[in-house]
C-alpha cells in the first residue's frame, strides 16, 4: 500500500533543510533564566532549543560565572565553548535584581512572562522579595521552576553543591568504574545535566496542566535527588537483597552481553543482549562452544556468573583481534549492536549527525561559523532550532528594555548609573571579540 | 493566603509540595492516554514512567510471553517472576498483552492507537511500519496523535538506512560520553585505564527523559494547534546535548576532550580524594578558596608556590597530579566524615567567595539508601504493591505545588490488565477475549 521506501519518506516528514519553514513547539511561551553555570542554564538551554524566548538576566559586569570556565583556558573571540554549549537562542540582559528598582524591574518582566527559572541557594529570591510567594501575586500563571542541590526544604538545603558532589552523593560515582580502583567522577556535570532534564519536565508538565486550568505553580529539583532516581535497579538490588552494587568496570551484568572492548585500533561497544542477537554474535566470532551451549540460548542462562564470564572473556578475545570498523560490520552482517567509542572528532566529520542536524553549522551574528550539537528529539511538525549562540553581558539590555518594559535609552542610562542595569565588564569572558565595531549582531 | 505571611519559605515549599499529601491535589496529565509499546528497552520504558508519575493513563503492550526487559536484571536476580529493572520502571502502569505480527492483533493495536494521544515504540525503523501500524498509516486514523520512536541512529538519516541495531551502550559510545569517561591510559595499558561507561544505564535514562521531554513539547504545541506529529529520539544525540564543550571546543580551537580520571580540564581543585574509609569530592578551585582549602590542610605557602599561584596553573596535568598527591597527603589522616567536616567549620568563618570549598562524601548505593533526607523527601521510598509487596525504590524527582507526581502501584504480571482495559477501551467482554487468548494474540 505505501510503496514509498521508509527511510525516504522519513526524510521528507522531517526534512532537516526545512527546519526554518516549520512552526515552534514552544513559540509563544517566555522564559525568565536568573541561573549561574549549569544547572539552570541548561534548563532555560533546552526550553530556548524548541522555540521558548529566553531572556537571561545576568548580574551587570562579570554576568554568570559559567563564562569564565574554559577548556585548559580556551576561549574564541573573548568567549568559552563551555559556556555557549548551554547558551542558545537566549537574550542576553544583565539586571542587579538584588536592588530595590533592579527587583521592580524583574517583576514587570515576570508580569509578562510565563516561566522563570532560577538556581540560587533556596530561599534566596524570597529574601530578596522575589521569591515564587511574592511574584505568584503579579502572575498567577507563572511556572517557577527552582533548582537546587538537595531542594528547597532538604536538611542540606543550605549546603553548597557542585555537580560532582551529586554524583558522589547520589551513589552514581561509587558505582562507575573499575573494581579496585577509585570511584570515578564522570566526564560530564551529569547531576546537572540531568537535573536540568528532569527541570524542565517538570516545567512543560506545568505548562500543560496550566492551559487547562490557568495556574501556574512552583516546581522544586535537586542534582542529587534526579540522579537517584535513573539507577535503575542499584536501590531494589539493596532493599530486597542486601546486595551492595558495585564497581564492574566495562560489562553489563543485568543483560548480557554487553559492554565496551578493546580493539586493535580504538574502542568499540558491543550489545547482543536478546537471543536472535546473541545468535547472530556467536556466528560472527565463529563461537561455537557457546551456540552449543544450550544454558546460552536464553537470557537468564547468560546472565549466571559463569556463564557471563565465559562470554565476557570470549567476546574481548575477539575484539581485541579485530579493528573497530570490522566489529561494526560484523555488527550490521550478523545484527548485533556495535558502535564505535566517539569522539568530538568523530562527530564533527559524522555525516549521519550532520544529515539529521544533531552537529549543526551555523553562521553566528557576531561570532561567525559555529557548530553546536542541535537539539535533542527531531520533531516532524515543530522541530528545534539553532539560531545564535551565547553573547556577552548584557547584549541584548536595550532590545529587550525597550520591547518589553518601555524604557528608552535616556532611562536605561539612568538605571545603568545607578548600577541598576548594566553590560558587560572588561574582561574575557563577558565582553564582545576583540574585534566588534559596536553593531554586529545587534538587534533593535 | 495567609500563610503566606506566617511561614518561612522553607516551610511554605515543603507545606505546599511535600510528596506525601500529594494525592490531595490534582494531576498534570491526567487527561492522556499512552500506549508504550516499547521492547526490549528500558528508554521507552522511562520515558512512560514520567508521564506515568505525572498522571497520564499508561498502558504497556507487551508481547503474549512479555517484554523481555522484564528478564534484565543484575545476576539474574528475580522477584515474582520479575526482574529488579523492570520493578523500577513498572509504575502506574497498565500491562496488557498483543501479538503485533498477526492481523487481528494489528487490527486490535489500530482501534487502540484511535483512543490514544501518545504512543511510545522502540523498535527497529520502520518495522511497525512495515507491519502496516507504523505513524504513517496511524496518522490516518488518529490525526491528533503523538508518536515518540526511540533508537540510537534514528528513525532518517545515512546510518538509519543501514540497519544497524541500536542498543543501551551504543547510545553510550555514540554520544561521546564513554571516550571521555575514565582514567587516561598508561604507560602498561592497564585494563582500567580505558574509556569507561556509567554504571546505571545512562544510555536509556536519558534517552527516555528526552523522550518524555520531545513528547510533553509535542503535547503543548497540540493544545494550540490540535495536530499531532512524530518525535524521533536518538538516545546518543541527546547524551551530545550533554558533553560539555565537546564539539564547540574541536570547532573553535581544536581541542578534543580526553578523558581525565577524576581531574578536570577547567578547574582545579575539583576531584575525588581518598580519606581513610572512603572518598570524599573535594573543590576550592577560585582564587580565595583555593587559599581557605589550603589554610585548612595548613599549607598555606602553597597558595606561591609557582605551580599553583593562579588558577590557570592549577589546570596543568601535572599541577593537578602534584596536587592531587598533597591533598591525599593531608586526608588519608581522616575519615570522609572528618574531612567534611573540618572544611565546614572552615568555611562557616568565611563568606563569599572564599567558602566555596565543596565536598561531598562519595557513598555506596547502602550509604546513599540509608540517608534520612532523601527519605524525607520523598525520593526514596515503600510502597505496598497488591502483587509484588512492600518495595523500596526511587521516588519522582519533581516537589510541585500546583500537580505534584506519585506512585500509585510498582508493577503488574504480565497481562494483568487485559480485561479492564480491553472492555474499557475496546468493548472486549470474557467471550471475545477467550478467543483471542485461544489464538495467542493476547
Amino acid at each position: 500500500m505505501d510503496a514509498e521506501n521508509y527511510f525516504d519518506w522519513t526524510e521528507k516528514l522531517f526534512d532537516p533543510d526545512n527546519v526554518f519553514a516549520k512552526p515552534e513547539a514552544l513559540k509563544g511561551i517566555r522564559v525568565l533564566e536568573l541561573c549561574t553555570r549549569v544547572f539552570g542554564p541548561v534548563t532555560a538551554d533546552l526550553l530556548a532549543d524548541l522555540g521558548a524566548e529566553v531572556i537571561k538576566i545576568e548580574l551587570p559586569g562579570v554576568g554568570d560565572l559559567m563564562r569564565y570556565v574554559a577548556p585548559r583556558g580556551f576561549f574564541y573571540k573573548n568567549i568559552s565553548p563551555a559556556f555557549t554549549h548551554m547558551n542558545h537562542n537566549k537574550y542576553h540582559v544583565a539586571i542587579d535584581i538584588r536592588k530595590p528598582k533592579g527587583a521592580e524591574l524583574l517583576k514587570q518582566l515576570v508580569a509578562r512572562s510565563d516561566v522563570l527559572v532560577e538556581n540560587f541557594r533556596p530561599g534566596t529570591m524570597d529574601r530578596w522579595g522575589v521569591g515564587y510567594r511574592q511574584l505568584k501575586e503579579v502572575n498567577p500563571r507563572l511556572v517557577y521552576q527552582a533548582n537546587s542541590g538537595f531542594g528547597q526544604w532538604s536538611a542540606y538545603r543550605d549546603r553548597p553543591s557542585y555537580d560532582a558532589t551529586s554524583q558522589a552523593m547520589s551513589g552514581f560515582s561509587a558505582t562507575t568504574g573499575f573494581p579496585g580502583r577509585p570511584p570515578l567522577k564522570i566526564g560530564i556535570w551529569i547531576g546537572d545535566y540531568t537535573g536540568a532534564l528532569f527541570a524542565t519536565l517538570g516545567i512543560l508538565a506545568a505548562l500543560y496542566a496550566r492551559n487547562k486550568t490557568g495556574s501556574g505553580q512552583m516546581i522544586d529539583v535537586s542534582q542529587g535527588e534526579s540522579l537517584i532516581r535513573i539507577q535503575d535497579w542499584t536501590w531494589l538490588l539493596w532493599s530486597l537483597f542486601g546486595k551492595e552494587r558495585r564497581r564492574v568496570g566495562n560489562v553489563d551484568v543485568a543483560m548480557v552481553p554487553s559492554g565496551v572492548f578493546r580493539a586493535k585500533d580504538g574502542f568499540v561497544a558491543v550489545s547482543a543482549v536478546d537471543d536472535g542477537s546473541f545468535q547472530g554474535l556467536c556466528d560472527a566470532m565463529e563461537a561455537d562452544e557457546l551456540q552449543d551451549d544450550a544454558e546460552m540460548e536464553s537470557l537468564s542462562g547468560r546472565l549466571k556468573d559463569e556463564n557471563q564470564e565465559k562470554i565476557y572473556a570470549r567476546l574481548s578475545r575477539w575484539v581485541a583481534g579485530c579493528t573497530v570498523r570490522q566489529v561494526e560490520d560484523a555488527g550490521r552482517r550478523h545484527g548485533f549492536s556495535a558502535q564505535r567509542v566517539a569522539s568530538a572528532r568523530d562527530h564533527y566529520d559524522d555525516e549521519h549527525l550532520r544529515f539529521r542536524k544533531a552537529v549543526w553549522e551555523f553562521e553566528d551574528p557576531l561570532y561567525g561559523p559555529v557548530v553546536e550539537y542541535g537539539p535533542g528529539p527531531k520533531f516532524s511538525e515543530t522541530p528545534g532550532r539553532m539560531r545564535w549562540i551565547a553573547k556577552p553581558v548584557g547584549f541584548h539590555n536595550d532590545y529587550v528594555f525597550r520591547n518589553l518594559l518601555g524604557l528608552d535609552s535616556e532611562a536605561v542610562k539612568a538605571l545603568e548609573d545607578e548600577g541598576i542595569v548594566g553590560a558587560w565588564a572588561d574582561r574575557i569572558g563577558a565582553k564582545p571579540p576583540d574585534d566588534w565595531d559596536g553593531q554586529r549582531g545587534r538587534i533593535f | 493566603m495567609n500563610d503566606d505571611k506566617t511561614m518561612s519559605w522553607f516551610e511554605w515549599a515543603k507545606a505546599h509540595s511535600d510528596p506525601r499529601v500529594a494525592a490531595r491535589s490534582s494531576e498534570a496529565l491526567d487527561d492522556l492516554l499512552v500506549l508504550d509499546v516499547s521492547y526490549a528497552s528500558f528508554g521507552g520504558l522511562t520515558a512512560s514512567s514520567v508521564l506515568a508519575e505525572l498522571g497520564a493513563r499508561v498502558i504497556r503492550i507487551e508481547p503474549p510471553g512479555g517484554d523481555p526487559a522484564r528478564e534484565f536484571s543484575p545476576f539474574g536476580l528475580m522477584h515474582h517472576d520479575t526482574g529488579l529493572a523492570y520493578l523500577a520502571e513498572g509504575r502506574n502502569k497498565h500491562h496488557i498483552t498483543l501479538d503485533l505480527e498477526v492481523d487481528e492483533g494489528r487490527e486490535i493495536f489500530k482501534k487502540l492507537a484511535a483512543h490514544a494521544d501518545v504512543i511510545i515504540e522502540t523498535f527497529e525503523p520502520g518495522f511497525l511500519d512495515t507491519l502496516g501500524i507504523g505513524y504513517r498509516q496511524l496518522r490516518d486514523i488518529n490525526s491528533r496523535l503523538i508518536y515518540a520512536a526511540l533508537h540510537t541512529y534514528g528513525q532518517f538519516g545515512p546510518k538509519a538506512r543501514e540497519g544497524r541495531q541500536a542498543s543501551e551502550i551504543a547510545n553510550q559510545a555514540y554520544s561521546g560520553l564513554i571516550y571521555i569517561n575514565g582514567e587516561p591510559e598508561d604507560a602498561d595499558r592497564s585494563p582500567h585505564a580505558v574509556p569507561t561507561k556509567t554504571g546505571s544505564w545512562y544510555g536509556w535514562y536519558a534517552e527516555g527523559l528526552f523522550a518524555a521531554y520531545g513528547i510533553l513539547a509535542a503535547l503543548l504545541y497540540r493544545q494550540q494547534s490540535g495536530r499531532g506529529q512524530m518525535v524521533d529520539v536518538s538516545g546518543a544525540e541527546c547524551i551530545m546535548k550533554f558533553i560539555d564543550y565537546n564539539l564547540g571546543w574541536y570547532h573553535m580551537g581544536g581541542g578534543v576532550k580526553e578523558r581525565l580520571g577524576n581531574y578536570d580540564p577547567s578547574v582545579f581543585p575539583y576531584t575525588f580524594i581518598q580519606c581513610k574509609d572512603g572518598y570524599t569530592f573535594m573543590a576550592a578551585y577560585n582564587e580565595e578558596a583555593f587559599a581557605t582549602l589550603m589554610e585548612i590542610i595548613g599549607r598555606p605557602e602553597l597558595t606561591q608556590d609557582p605551580r599553583f599561584s593562579t588558577f590557570m596553573k592549577r589546570t596543568s596535568y601535572e599541577s593537578e597530579e602534584a596536587l592531587q598527591r598533597i591533598l591525599e597527603e593531608w586526608s588519608l589522616q581522616y575519615t570522609v566524615d572528618e574531612v567534611i567536616d573540618k572544611v565546614g567549620e572552615a568555611i562557616a568563618e568565611k563568606e563569599g567567595r572564599a567558602a566555596a570549598v565543596v565536598t561531598g562524601k562519595v557513598c555506596r548505593p547502602s550509604q546513599t539508601f540509608e540517608e534520612q533526607n532523601w527519605w524525607d523527601r520523598g525520593v526514596f521510598r515503600k510502597i505496598q504493591d497488591p502483587v509484588y509487596g512492600e518495595l523500596s525504590l526511587q521516588g519522582p524527582v519533581w516537589k510541585m505545588t500546583g500537580t505534584p507526581p506519585r506512585i500509585k502501584w510498582v508493577c503488574r504480571p504480565v497481562g494483568a490488565d487485559n480485561e479492564a482495559v480491553y472492555g474499557r477501551l475496546l468493548g472486549l467482554g470474557p467471550s471475545d477475549l477467550q478467543r483471542l487468548r485461544a489464538q495467542g494474540t493476547i
